[in-house]
């Protein structure tokens, strides 16, 4: 009987009762609080989902006695997960996907948005101006500042080689605010523009030959990592997933590379990054400010791309300009940015859609942010 | 037969890709294997005659400048050590490779085989010889029956004298790295510094197997002291981003226009008389007489859309044009699925579909 008791009383102590901290409950709730918003307000719940049940997963208090079970213990199925993360293989392959399932066809049709997409990315670099006055090394200023590119998958890459200690607040961040961007963008873009602008309507786009669509990925391929040859795991797996979509010939590749790769490359990303998210490392003060950093990466973004819109403007003829709702584009969350033009078009004007000509800037966010975090990479590591 | 004479060439082409690409990924490798630091063992003679232990030529007064278990071979006895460093960002095997400090192998006539023979192979069969990225390893001079990491006896350092040490490929013919170690004081080593040039260092500073200066980097440093405001990486960032798609953009615009004059040349002398029909419409219309002449509506309609259409320079996706037919091999002869019929549909009577006769 004292045996059963002894060993009983020893089973206890393993238990998530028995090593339960506040913390833990505090994480769990957050956890918890995404999957809430994924499912009833359904914010990304591709990504909060396994995001929100990550984090609890990641909290789930226990005793340190070698089981191989959490996250950062070697040889842990987790931990095992998480190498893609901490390696920096997840986002490539994320990229792939991406690019297997983004039509170019809208920047190649009107060239010139290609710009809006890079002027968004001032969003990064003006977060990286206000996280060094905050007093943040130049290499963690600039993992928290890539979150204004929208780019989750980027994000994570460049903080995993500049500053991994902040990884998991970073990951977090760019998801979350990539979930907001319906409720944060609108609201920059009403203040900057003014009705009759809201109004302009854009010349239909022409359409584009499917040579010019093969050509895209190597072309672009080519210039941006001559330029930047630190972007390359980004932007190689980028234009690769899109040439396995436009080349025509390789339709299944391409299928599988926008479809069951990337679903479970996200859910493991998804997971890893919930997971790193432990109570010790997430509840400081360096986290509030990642967020605070965060929102304003968003909104500086979203006022840089609508702003050089109204510049871009003053060049082109009466025939030719831009409706500026389709500036906030500029920043990588595909398509949700450029839904949000198409929306914000529609409630100034129920005839005008501008959803085709948002999504140019759109996909060009997604290349200006892999470009903007290959630079940073060069730079500082 | 031209099928069957393509697929061997495809067959062909595909091969030598192949081999190019694996050759290319194996001619890199060794040619990354520099000397990193050298520890020549022993003292001045006076203090060898007064110090000399038992084995003779180790110097106790060497050993006590040593910090311990660092300058000394895994059987914790003092012995002189050669470091190598795999200076690439992957992974590469030493194995096979050859260590002398005899310059007559500097003889460009020298067959490899007399070669071989004034150096020490690093044998195979060693796990400890394949060396990550960025890593070290140190052979011991000397007592090649301790292990891999020793040394032959053709390898000789000498204290108090200057040495010259090679690193030879696995032909015994290309050298990898050479290195003029001079005369030094008891203790002292002379290592690599992280801009090539070599330091003579004390014992205090040796790191066996460890990078011989701090790692620092430096150019985060330079960046918090030049640009703590971060104006200077702003502007250098967007002006990239931006050369980047300004680029794309030029392209894409330039070929955007060569492609549709190129596509106007060919549809022209279709859809010309279509367009100029279109454009008299348009006069008509713009006449305001809203007669039309006995034309149905509708055609206008078609014939002004169409027109626009093409005057917006809206141009159709470039078909292949090309119909692939799959013959069909089977016949009723040889396939009884062509007999059979779908499963009859159970025909149910209904007051609506049911007709008495």
């Amino acid at each position: 009987m004292d045996f059963v008791a002894a060993k009983f009383s020893d089973f206890l102590t393993y238990t998530g009762f028995a090593n339960v901290e506040w913390a833990n409950i505090i994480m769990i709730a957050v956890g918890a609080f995404f999957i809430w918003l994924a499912i009833k307000k359904d914010f990304e719940p591709l990504l909060l989902i396994p995001i929100g049940l990550g984090i609890i997963l990641g909290n789930i208090p226990f005793k340190a006695a070698g089981l191989e079970i959490g996250l950062y213990e070697d040889n842990s199925v987790l931990n095992i997960f998480y190498q893609g993360v901490r390696q920096g293989w997840y986002p490539p392959l994320v990229f792939l996907g991406i690019g297997a399932m983004t039509d170019f066809g809208a920047l190649i049709a009107n060239p010139k948005l290609m710009l809006i997409g890079a002027a968004a990315q001032f969003g990064i670099f003006g977060a990286y101006m206000i996280a060094l006055a905050m007093g943040f090394e130049p290499n963690q200023a600039a993992g928290i500042a890539i979150i204004g590119g929208a780019d989750g998958p980027t994000a994570i890459f460049l903080s995993s080689k500049l500053s991994p200690n902040l990884m998991g607040a970073i990951a977090v961040c760019a998801y979350s605010y990539m979930a907001l961007v319906p409720v944060l963008q609108p609201v920059v873009m009403k203040l900057l523009t003014t009705k009759a602008q809201r109004r302009i309507k854009m010349k239909s786009p022409r359409q584009v030959s499917q040579t010019e669509k093969m050509l895209f990925p190597i072309v672009g391929l080519l210039i941006t990592t001559f330029i930047v040859p630190s972007g390359l795991p980004l932007l190689g797996m980028l234009f690769f997933g899109n040439l396995l979509k436009e080349s025509t010939k390789t339709t299944r590749l391409a299928k599988t590379a926008g479809s069951a790769l990337n679903d479970i490359v996200v859910m493991l990303l998804g997971l890893t990054v919930g997971c790193s998210t432990q109570a010790s490392e997430f509840l400081t003060l360096d986290t509030i400010k990642i967020f605070a950093l965060g929102a304003f990466a968003f909104i500086i973004a979203t006022a840089s791309g609508v702003c050089f819109v109204h510049i871009m403007n003053l060049f082109l003829s009466k025939d030719n300009k831009i409706n500026p709702l389709i500036g906030n584009a500029g920043v990588s969350a595909v398509p949700m940015a450029a839904r949000i033009s198409q929306n914000e078009g529609l409630k100034a004007d129920s005839h005008n859609y501008l959803l085709m000509h948002a999504m140019g800037p759109n996909v060009a966010g997604v290349i200006g942010s892999a470009v903007a975090a290959g630079v940073l990479l060069g730079f500082l590591s | 037969m031209e099928t069957y004479h393509s697929k061997k060439m495809k067959k062909l082409l595909s091969i030598l890709s192949l081999l190019a690409v694996s050759a290319a990924a194996m001619a890199q490798g060794a040619h990354d294997f520099r000397i990193n630091e050298v520890f020549v063992l022993g003292c001045p003679k006076a203090c060898m005659q007064s110090e000399a232990g038992d084995s003779g030529c180790v110097a106790p007064a060497d050993a006590r400048c040593m910090r311990p278990s660092l300058l000394k071979d895994e059987y914790g006895e003092p012995a002189s050590w050669i470091e190598v460093e795999n200076t690439s960002y992957s992974t590469h095997e030493i194995r096979n490779c050859f260590i002398t400090t005899n310059k007559a192998v500097l003889d460009p006539k020298m067959p490899a085989p007399e070669r071989e023979k004034l150096m020490s192979v690093i044998p195979a069969g060693d796990p400890r010889t394949l060396i990550k990225a960025k890593q070290r390893i140190t052979f011991f001079v000397g007592n090649r029956n301790r292990g891999t990491l020793h040394t032959t006896c053709v390898v000789e350092l000498k204290a108090g004298e200057e040495n010259w040490i090679a690193l030879y490929d696995g032909n015994a013919v290309d050298l990898l790295d050479s290195v003029t170690v001079p005369a030094m004081q008891p203790g002292q080593t002379y290592a690599r510094l992280s801009d090539n040039t070599w330091q003579v260092c004390e014992a205090s500073e040796a790191t066996p197997n460890g990078p011989n200066q701090e790692y620092h980097n430096d150019k985060i440093r330079e960046f918090k002291e030049k640009d703590p405001h971060g104006f200077a990486m702003t502007l250098m960032c967007m002006a990239v981003v931006f050369i980047c798609l300004a680029i794309l953009f030029l392209f894409f615009q330039g070929f955007g226009l060569l492609l549709a004059k190129i596509v106007n040349k060919v549809t022209k002398p279709v859809v010309q008389p279509v367009v100029n029909a279109g454009e008299r419409v348009v006069e008509v219309a713009k006449q305001a007489t809203m007669e039309t002449k006995g034309i149905p509506m509708e055609t206008y309609t078609a014939v002004i859309g169409l027109a626009l259409h093409e005057y917006f320079g809206g141009t159709h996706d470039i078909e292949s044009g090309i119909i692939t037919i799959h013959q069909n091999l089977h016949s009723s002869w040889t396939d009884k699925s062509h007999e059979l019929r779908q499963t009859p549909q159970h025909h149910i009577a209904t007051p609506e579909n049911h007709t008495s006769k």
